[in-house]
């Protein structure tokens, strides 16, 4: 190794060589255009282009960043896109035809956590007069929704329902939103098949509003709070227009978020690409979650230098850094440390879980997105069909033959179901295998 | 039977309603080689005239013909130079009369287009404008241009609607000589359209007077027997030419009070209608005897 | 002699000046000449001097309004700020140049840049530490100057909090009593009435009063320190160099096109003489593959180019381009059809009511309807013929052109075609009639009528009527480039806002300046043609 010797030689700093290079795949296709949305949460799929890690793989990317996620779908599904970063709901509900409908698959999981729910001033000031508690610079966590309720029956009795944002019909942030509110007791409104806004008995009426607009519109007064990913929030924080409550972290601890889909028919006819970009995203996620001896993230700053380039996020270094790098301002006096606020490799989180598909699939019924009732066994079907593990594993047995990741970073054995969990906001739990009883278990929702 | 001629030529505009009739019953025939001029006032329908013996426009009634047969279409022959020079402005003086060179004689090669149109050009005195935009040059030379394309297509017929009508007086006359010198020297019928007495006597061997329109018809013709070359210069002194123009003249101021006179007659009539007598009737004059 | 040549040029220029549409530096150009100077300078005056002193004082008012209009997205960005807005770009632009040198630099050179590179890094590094521990030192100082303010409101603050709730306790206490007595029928019921209005008021008097406090205290801690601002920029562009060269260093080592060729060339090599030794069939039939993959991805790498990320530059290109492509299908659909219905009023009578209904349909509207009816064509984008022979093509290979840009294309284009047609067909109807008489005494055919006196006759109302489609179609497309998020200026504006980073509002006004510009010549150069086909002399006479 020649180069490894001049590389010794001539510079000191620390850049990893790897000699292990591994021979590549039998690529079906080697320029890849993959869409992105203006969040965080995209950080993998930038970071494995910046860093080279798809070069590695013999894939010339293209990065492209979409205006909202519906003409991000649509481009993946007419072939201008060969994958996105997707909502995690949004594979799942194209497949079962909420929406546009279109077998979109994912092998990768982008992240976890990483959204927060904002509200403006105004109603963080009712809120507060609400629950004396709250009215400190540092109130405690979780913050429930009970102190916002009383601020929907007031507007109700005025005739009034509170506007909230979200970003997307069948996105994490829609849910998270929903759940919040409905652990208060507070109705966010059910999706019917002649209502597709969702605002059906709503006491809160949630409507779409792509996340970069949301602190414009926050501010123009539209919308009185939203739920949305990083920066978005911080935005807020840092523009004075609205104050943080709670983070999908304290709604339910470590849930998933953003997955890479792609188009089913594209995964069929290009599965080695598909494997290929999944070692990328991998090590990618890896490199995003690297710590020192200490757990401090050690590669954190130099991707939020990578992300707040214009042509990826694109906001301000400082905005970026702090949920990255695992702080998260709820005010501008209430620093957190939230080393978990985002997610990329730790806890297994970037297998393809079907356990996640079914907790998405519970919600789109709990909400009616999904209108006839569905036996158990539908769920698990249609998370196999979505969620595609076996590409994962197949890349991750690469990476380990390449030394790139380590026996313990995969759950090589699991049947893709995650153990039954009860860390909501309002301690109910979820069995993945058993979605109908966990749907009966809500106060309000659809039950089966 | 004359070389062109107009048998019993009638034309009018508008809807049958509310019909005007321009000209009516027109007969003129024209010699070869021989030099009409028509005289008129404006509005007169002097140009319609000129358009009808052009083919530009088809009379409601009777014929014009050349050679005896009818006109039906504009062409070639019949050599119109349009009172407004009507030069295309886009093109040089030289593409100008090309364009029409090169239409009338398809046979010509470039260097026999280059040639004819250079003679003409020479013709009219235009040598050193050859290549310039009508825009360039004054009115005098637009209408020099003008005619050199006429002439160019070598036309069985000139027909001149009032040609010199928009130049200053000097310009005139240089271009008057110029129109008769060429003539003279490569004769062929010419019908000139003017409102100029001084013009129609020094330049034609036959002044045509146009009445007032509408109805428009023409008058008895003024032969003109004055021997050429005719001088300019001394045809203040020369009492025929003094005597011609005098009773020219005569005719159209005549014919112009004529018209004024008619024109009263064209006024509204009043119907006759007397009022009702609504004053009460007076005691007095219902004393019963 | 000498004089006439000097009059010759001096014309020439005045000619050029006169053409382009910028008489007003005609004073200078004969003042230089030194024709009547007294003159010429009044016209200096009147002409340039009094306009730049009126610009000047324009951007004075800008820079001065600009930090008195605070926004919720930060103050209006002054010219500096602008300006400093368009350096950044460019050294973006800048710095995706050097990576692609760095890429593709082999042998000697590549190592040398290594060496430098590796020092220049270092050397960041140091600063970088500098610098951020300057921003920690500025932070404290911040906060501590923060503290000293605050304190003592604060403290108030709470003081009067806690006062206020004992207050509120105190008047409750006393409206429960008052309710026991009314219902005890001790008192009137308007005595309970006026106390729960008395609370009320009360209520609102000391929230209003916390509020202030707390309004004053916001206030405080959103002011600004300079000198944190000042270090905070300092470390934010010492740390971005110091992150471009690493960058570099990754271009210059490993990521290297000669460097991975190198790699790959010695693996394949490696793979040959294996298979020379190789001991058994089966092992050689798995090198060999093994060889041939090799060979593959050699090949491959070959042909690899640096991927660039989008620039401003890039983004300016595009949208050129993309308003030309609309542009001509514009002029190619609207000057036949314009001619024809100059030419025949049924057909005219056919187009009205066709022309006075998509007229005025908002360009939005018609982005959506090619952005379905045009995606139709392209089923498979990336495999399509037109395409990839469009992006085969010399010069426009580089602008990557997809169907996004066809379909804005398409906007642009149905946008634009209205005021050519119409003028188009207004010029050929309004054709002198004289020179229809020309055409008839000639005898000339249709087509030549058509070519020779037609379409000459119409040439300066098309034109003019192309340069309103021009114009139109250039504010169009940023529209439509932002909508349908097509590479272009519009992208790059919607992109920028959607960024919302401190610069997003000097990147908007940017782009805001650059599409007036890149407008105002496209402008001139339709005047400069319009003035070239016009025949009146308007043009061309000094």
């Amino acid at each position: 190794m020649i180069n490894l010797k001049k590389w010794i030689t001539t510079a000191s700093v620390s850049l990893a060589l790897s000699s292990l290079h591994g021979e590549q795949l039998d690529l079906e296709k080697d320029e890849l255009k993959f869409g992105f949305i203006k969040l965080t949460d995209c950080a993998p799929i930038v970071i494995a282009k910046e860093k080279g890690f798809f070069e590695d793989e013999g894939l010339q990317v293209e990065v492209i960043a979409q205006p909202n996620w519906k003409q991000l779908l649509d481009n993946v599904i007419n072939g201008e896109l060969d994958g996105a970063h997707m909502l995690s709901g949004q594979p799942i509900a194209a497949t079962i035809g909420f929406g546009t409908k279109a077998h979109i698959v994912t092998a990768y999981t982008l992240d976890l956590n990483g959204n927060g729910i904002t509200v403006s001033n105004a109603i963080w000031e009712q809120m507060q007069e609400n629950d004396p508690a709250l009215d400190t610079d540092t109130p405690a966590h979780p913050i429930k929704a009970d102190a916002l309720a009383p601020i929907v029956e007031e507007m109700l009795e005025e005739g009034e329902k509170l506007q909230m944002g979200m970003v997307f019909p069948v996105s994490t942030h829609n849910y998270e939103l929903r759940y919040w509110l409905a652990a208060a007791g507070i109705h966010p409104g059910f999706y019917t098949s002649e209502d597709k806004k969702g605002f059906t008995n709503a006491q809160v009426e949630l409507s779409v509003t792509p996340p970069p607009q949301m602190p414009a519109t926050l501010e123009s007064g539209n919308i009185s709070g939203y739920c949305v990913g990083e920066p978005w929030n911080q935005q807020a924080v840092a523009k004075g227009i609205g104050v943080p409550v709670t983070t999908n972290y304290d709604i339910w601890k470590n849930n998933p978020e953003k997955v890479f889909g792609v188009n089913a028919k594209w995964a069929k006819e290009n599965p080695n690409t598909h494997i290929a970009v999944v070692k990328a995203l991998i090590r990618a996620g890896k490199w995003l979650d690297e710590t020192d001896e200490d757990g401090i993230l050690v590669n954190r700053e130099e991707a939020v230098r990578i992300l707040s380039q214009p042509n990826y996020v694109g906001a301000d270094f400082d905005v970026i850094k702090n949920s990255m790098t695992g702080y998260f301002y709820f005010q501008k006096t209430d620093k957190r440390e939230m080393p978990d606020f985002n997610v990329f490799f730790k806890y297994h989180s970037t297998y393809p879980w079907y356990s996640d598909g079914v907790w998405f699939l519970t919600q789109m019924r709990r909400w009616g997105q999904i209108t006839e009732p569905k036996p158990a066994e539908w769920y698990d079907e249609v998370a196999k069909e979505v969620y595609l593990p076996e590409v994962y594993l197949e890349a991750a047995k690469h990476l380990l033959e390449e030394g790139y990741i380590s026996e313990e970073d995969i759950p090589w054995d699991t049947d893709g179901y995650k153990p039954a969990t009860d860390e909501f906001i309002d301690g109910v739990l979820y069995d993945p295998k058993d979605p109908i009883g966990y749907l009966n278990s809500h106060k309000i929702g659809n039950k089966d | 039977m004359a070389y062109l001629e107009l048998n019993n030529v009638s034309i009018g505009f508008g809807p049958p309603s509310n019909r005007t009739e321009v000209l009516k019953d027109i007969n003129l025939s024209v010699e070869e080689n021989e030099f009409v001029a028509v005289i008129g006032f404006s509005g007169s329908g002097k140009s319609t005239l000129m358009s009808l013996l052009a083919g530009l426009q088809k009379p409601d009634k009777g014929q014009v013909r050349l050679h005896g047969s009818v006109v039906e279409n504009p062409g070639p022959r019949l050599g119109i130079m349009f009172q407004n020079y009507s030069l295309l402005p886009w093109l040089t003086v030289f593409g100008n009369i090309e364009l029409a060179v090169r239409q009338v004689f398809p046979k010509f090669n470039k260097a026999q287009v280059k040639e004819h149109v250079e003679r003409y050009v020479e013709m009219v005195s235009l040598t050193p404008a050859l290549e310039k935009n009508p825009h360039e040059l004054s009115g005098g030379m637009r209408q020099r241009v003008s005619l050199a394309r006429t002439l160019a297509m070598q036309p069985e017929v000139l027909l001149l609607d009032e040609p010199l009508s928009a130049l200053d007086a000097l310009t005139r006359a240089v271009l008057q000589d110029e129109i008769i010198r060429i003539w003279e020297e490569d004769k062929r019928t010419v019908v000139m359209i003017t409102n100029d007495v001084d013009e129609a006597t020094l330049m034609a061997d036959r002044i045509v007077p146009l009445t007032i329109g509408p109805e428009a018809t023409l008058a008895e013709p003024f032969p003109v027997t004055m021997e050429r070359p005719r001088d300019r210069a001394n045809l203040n002194k020369n009492p025929e030419f003094m005597k011609l123009k005098n009773s020219v003249t005569r005719f159209m101021v005549g014919m112009n009070k004529e018209s004024k006179d008619l024109k009263v007659d064209t006024s509204v009539k009043m119907p006759n209608i007397i009022p009702h007598d609504f004053t009460p009737p007076s005691r007095t004059s219902v004393k019963v005897k | 002699m000498a004089e006439s040549t000097k009059d010759k040029i001096k014309y020439r220029i005045l000619k050029t000046l006169d053409v382009s549409g910028f008489t007003a530096f005609d004073p200078v150009i004969r003042l230089i000449f030194g024709e009547e100077p007294q003159k010429q300078f009044a016209a200096i005056v009147k002409y340039l001097v009094i306009p730049a002193f009126f610009v000047l004082s324009c951007i004075w008012f800008w820079s001065w309004i600009g930090p008195r209009h605070k926004t919720k997205s930060g103050e209006v960005p002054t010219p500096d700020i602008v300006w400093e807005s368009v350096q950044i770009n460019d050294t973006i632009a800048e710095r995706e140049k050097v990576k692609r040198s760095d890429f593709q630099l082999k042998g000697a050179e590549r190592e040398a840049a290594l060496e430098q590179v590796a020092r220049e890094y270092e050397i960041l590094s140091e600063e970088v530490k500098a610098a951020k521990a300057l921003v920690a030192e500025k932070e404290a100082e911040k906060k501590a100057r923060e503290e000293k303010l605050i304190a003592p409101l604060e403290a108030k603050y709470e003081s009067l909090k806690s006062e206020y709730r004992d207050a509120a306790k105190a008047r409750d206490a006393e409206i429960a009593r008052i309710s026991e007595e009314v219902s005890e029928g001790k008192l009137e019921a308007s005595a309970l009435i006026a106390a729960i209005r008395n609370d009320g008021i009360a209520t609102d008097r000391e929230r209003s009063e916390l509020n202030s406090y707390k309004s004053r205290i916001d206030e405080i801690r959103s002011q600004k320190y300079k000198p944190l601002d000042q270090a905070r920029k300092q470390y934010d562009s010492v740390a971005d160099k110091q992150f471009f060269m690493k960058t570099r260093l990754e271009f210059l080592d490993d990521r290297n096109l000669y460097v991975k060729l190198d790699e790959a060339q010695s693996e394949l090599n490696e793979y040959m003489a294996e298979l020379s030794t190789a001991g058994s069939a089966k092992d050689a039939l798995k090198i060999a593959k093994r060889a041939v993959r090799a060979e593959e991805s050699v090949a491959r790498l070959e042909g690899q180019e640096y991927a660039s990320a989008v620039t401003i530059y890039h983004q300016t290109k595009r949208s050129i381009f993309t308003v030309f492509v609309g542009f001509f299908m514009a002029a190619f659909v609207a000057i036949p059809v314009g001619i024809m219905c100059g030419l025949n009023k049924i057909f005219m009578a056919c187009m009205t009511p066709i022309i006075s209904v998509f007229k005025p349909v908002s360009p939005v509207v018609w982005l959506l309807i090619f952005q379905i009816v045009v995606g139709a064509f392209f089923p498979d984008p990336e495999n399509h013929a037109l395409l990839n022979f469009l992006n085969n093509l010399p010069l426009i290979s580089s602008l990557e052109i997809n169907p996004a840009l066809i379909f804005s294309a398409c906007t642009v284009a149905m946008c634009a075609v209205w005021p050519a047609l119409v003028n188009t067909a207004l010029g050929v109807a309004s054709i002198d009639q004289d020179h229809v008489n020309v055409a008839r005494v000639l005898r000339l055919g249709f087509w030549s009528r058509l070519f020779k006196i037609v379409i000459p006759s119409a040439l300066p109302l098309v034109f003019a009527g192309l340069r309103i489609s021009l114009g139109v179609g250039w504010m169009v497309l940023i529209a439509a480039e932002a909508l349908s998020s097509s590479d272009g200026l519009g992208k790059f504006v919607w992109d920028e806002y959607q960024n919302g980073s401190s610069l997003t509002f000097a990147n908007i006004i940017m782009v805001c300046f650059v599409v007036g510009i890149i407008g105002f010549f496209l402008d001139r150069m339709m005047i400069i043609l319009q003035r070239f086909v016009s025949f009146d002399g308007g043009g061309t006479s000094v």
